[in-house]
């Protein structure tokens, strides 16, 4: 259920970057696959908890990159899908993983009418719209 | 429809305030190390048997962590030490920022070595970074041995796996060095101890290594 915390700072951090009451169509975030997160549930807590900052029309997005990693005795690059042990290759060395620890805001999608501030913060954006 | 790139870390917040309270740890000439582990794994029995132990050399202090109840800070305090309770209220995990307000009821300054007891849980205390030196997890010989394949992102960050309950391996069908291997796949070379903390056997082996690594990081010789 640690997933509840994370889309609570998930939802504090979108409204950092849009003004107030800004309908966001959609948020996008990267989830490695070593984290032990579950997108599932993300989204789950993501409808939950939505309607409260951002709207109940927003989707979660939630992209898993696959695994990148490097055998540790022949050295050889490979990709995985999911968790591995062992190199698929020398099937002897133990793996060290290039990526998969990635808990990341990719970017928010908002309606075109609502002029675009960049990534200022939410209190500035306020006095210019 | 217009996009907004962001590419920021979510748990970000988090990250800034577990280096703050390693930025303290270093100023007081602290070291801290974070117990996680199942609940009931024997996480608290191990303190109430290591820590009398650790204080011969150090003035050590500790954090208890849990979801309610302040049982185990009591436990803790009874051994004489300083302690702070931090009861989450329902989260099931300590994160940086609660660790942040629970240091001001320490006397830091004073302190070599700051234990965190996290919630017991085996997934969440993952994705939260303290600002800890070192990760130590808690298993209990009745849990068995596919654990660290099965909670692996929680052993892949282990600096090391106390196998607490050993005086049970006559009763309990668990394969140990599957489960040794299973911990090395996923941390590979991850030191393993062997711990009962009814009977006390191993406990002075786990507390000589803590004491090694806080010398070691008390000489300038750590990297993480």
């Amino acid at each position: 259920m640690h997933e509840a915390s994370i889309v609570h700072s998930l939802l504090q951090q979108v409204a950092e970057h849009v003004p107030a009451n800004t309908d966001v169509m959609s948020v996008r975030v990267r989830v490695g696959r070593l984290t032990g997160i579950s997108p599932d549930a993300l989204v789950f807590y993501f409808e939950a908890l939505r309607g409260e900052s951002i709207g109940d029309q927003c989707a979660l997005l939630v992209a898993q990159p696959p695994l990148r990693a490097r055998c540790e005795a022949c050295r050889r690059e490979q990709e995985f899908t999911d968790w591995e042990w062992e190199c698929a290759i020398c099937k002897s060395g133990p793996l060290r993983y290039l990526n998969g620890s990635e808990v990341e805001l990719e970017a928010i999608e908002v309606e075109d009418k609502w002029r675009l501030f960049g990534s200022k913060k939410r209190s500035s954006a306020k006095t210019t719209h | 429809m217009e996009t907004i790139r962001i590419e920021e870390k979510i748990l970000g917040k988090n990250d800034a305030l577990a280096a703050t309270n390693r930025q303290r740890f270093e100023a007081a000439g602290v070291f801290a190390v974070t117990l996680v582990g199942s609940p009931g794994g024997g996480k608290t029995r191990l303190l109430e048997r290591a820590v009398p132990r650790l204080s011969e050399s150090l003035h050590v202090g500790v954090v208890e962590g849990d979801i309610e109840t302040a049982r185990d800070g009591q436990r803790i305090a009874a051994l004489g030490v300083p302690v702070t309770q931090v009861v989450t209220n329902g989260t099931c995990h300590l994160n940086a920022g609660m660790i942040g307000k629970a240091l001001e009821g320490l006397p830091l300054e004073e302190l070599d070595l700051l234990v965190i007891e996290n919630v017991g849980n085996l997934v969440c205390p993952a994705s939260y970074s303290l600002g800890e030196h070192l990760r130590v997890v808690v298993l209990s010989t009745t849990e068995g041995e596919d654990k660290p394949l099965k909670y692996p992102a929680m052993f892949r960050q282990a600096d090391a796996l106390v196998l607490n309950k050993i005086d049970l391996l006559p009763y309990v069908p668990i394969d140990v060095a599957e489960l040794e291997k299973f911990a090395r796949q996923v941390r590979p070379g991850l030191p393993i101890f062997r711990t009962s903390a009814q009977t006390n056997e191993g406990i002075e082996q786990w507390t000589e290594w803590l004491n090694e690594r806080r010398q070691s990081w008390r000489l300038g010789n750590w990297t993480s």
